[in-house]
């Protein structure tokens, strides 16, 4: 195996870098706002905002984000809506990853034990700081492992974008591959900086995790 | 204080409470014994509106809770409750516990709720606890820091909830003393239990209830020595 191209090419394998982590940051934040707003909507009693967001979780559970991605960047401009292609990426990542963010929260919140909601209730509080001041928070510790959880798949996912032409890690390593025709090493080399971003940020969580431990466990 | 008329709950096709009418007065303090399944518990819940009766009224302080206009939220200050299960908030300490309501809900502030919460946990005797977590406390204690964060709301009356039945036998004895030591100063207490002797020892009344039902209430001297009806004597028989 031959890895001498590095040193001509690695700005390609940065500059990708730099495109993937940015794709992963906006999409999973978008992802978590929206995904907050269809937790909220399934957890809600209105009948239609349950209805509404319990189809849009499912469809996008059931869809490959390929096919996903593909009505986003060829199917808007059909009905008028151009988007710029990094734009484009984002909107579908972001799309895909709300409906799983959604249901980590909803589990999230719906792991709280019901006898807290019962005892801040008994004390006079309203919902909202019920929800802010009970169950948010000890819903969060329930959420932030699996949150993190989804940011590692959304880095990994947003590969898939390289087939609209983003430059992210995946598609600068295809033109590195055509470049010096060595169709092989390349692949390995994004193969390991996907493993040592993913790998980092696993292991930052776990510390994360340990930290907000205290106090936890049962009531 | 709190008059209950024809009472009922169903939990779809169960019908738990089969019209319960029961008058409270300021300073009583009530015992509901009873078979499991008998509806006491769902009786309990229904008194601060966290079960939804389905039929009657309950009227509190001369305001009907059961009307779809009232703010459960007012009566709820007034009306403490304790649990079987403790419900302590495990993500704050013992005084954030106490004091997190009476500094949201009643907006004392901090320092007042504080003095207040420690002068509780004094009278509990958990004062060293105050910067606690809750997993860090035995059973016992967990139940007393949670009779304190009722009392921080200094409510007009207490439901406790089989206050006693899940905790080792060797912590009863004192949760019960600050539940005596409570009822001794006035305090009105609606309180399930199995502790028969506790009943026996501190209620004004006993109420026996069965199937949704009351079927039996009076003097605790009445009800134990000298039950009238015959599932009053049948449950005693089984427990004494």
């Amino acid at each position: 195996m031959d890895f001498s191209f590095l040193a001509k090419y690695y700005m390609f394998f940065i500059y990708g870098l730099k495109n993937t982590i940015l794709l992963a940051i906006f999409s999973v934040c978008l992802g978590v706002i929206l995904g907050i707003f269809l937790a909220l909507m399934k957890i809600s009693k209105n009948r239609i905002l349950n209805i509404i967001s319990t189809s849009y979780i499912e469809f996008i559970r059931g869809t490959p984000l390929l096919v996903q991605l593909y009505i986003i960047y060829y199917g808007l401009p059909n009905i008028g809506i151009d988007l710029p292609d990094f734009l484009a990426g984002i909107i579908a990542l972001s799309i895909n990853s709300a409906a799983y963010v959604a249901e980590i929260i909803r589990a999230g919140i719906q792991a709280v034990d019901k006898g807290q909601m019962e005892a801040a209730k008994s004390l006079g509080m309203t919902h909202n700081m019920t929800m802010k001041y009970i169950i948010i928070p000890q819903a969060f510790k329930n959420i932030l492992p699996a949150l993190g959880n989804e940011f590692i798949v959304v880095i990994k996912e947003s590969s898939i974008v390289s087939i609209i032409g983003i430059h992210e890690l995946m598609y600068n390593a295809d033109t590195v591959r055509g470049n010096t025709f060595q169709p092989f090493e390349p692949l390995i080399v994004v193969a390991l900086i996907y493993f040592i971003i993913t790998f980092t940020l696993s292991k930052l969580l776990g510390l994360a995790e340990r930290r907000m431990r205290v106090g936890d466990q049962s009531i | 204080m709190i008059r209950v008329s024809n009472l009922h709950k169903e939990f779809g096709n169960t019908h738990v409470l089969k019209g319960i009418d029961i008058h409270i007065k300021k300073g009583e303090i009530v015992v509901i014994i009873g078979p499991s399944g008998s509806g006491k518990s769902t009786f309990l819940r229904c008194l601060n509106l966290l079960e939804q009766p389905s039929r009657g009224e309950i009227i509190f302080e001369g305001i009907s809770i059961t009307d779809k206009n009232n703010d459960i939220n007012k009566q709820r200050q007034k009306m403490g409750m304790v649990f079987q299960q403790f419900n302590l908030f495990p993500h704050m300490t013992v005084l954030d516990n106490i004091t997190l309501a009476p500094r949201k809900v009643k907006k004392v502030n901090k320092e007042e709720a504080e003095k207040v919460a420690f002068d509780l946990l004094r009278r509990i005797g958990l004062e060293n606890k105050a910067y606690s977590y809750p997993n860090q406390l035995s059973g016992g204690q967990k139940q007393r820091i949670a009779i304190a964060r009722a009392l921080a709301m200094s409510p007009d009356v207490i439901l406790f909830d089989e206050p006693t039945s899940a905790l080792d036998p060797e912590m009863v004895g004192e949760v019960l003393d600050v539940m005596k030591e409570l009822a001794s100063e006035g305090m009105t207490m609606i309180i399930v239990t199995h502790e028969m002797g506790f009943a026996r020892e501190v209620a004004n009344r006993v109420v026996f209830m069965d199937e949704g039902k009351i079927i039996e209430q009076g003097h605790p001297k009445e009800i134990f020595n000298n039950p009238q009806h015959p599932r009053t004597k049948d449950f005693l028989r089984k427990v004494l």
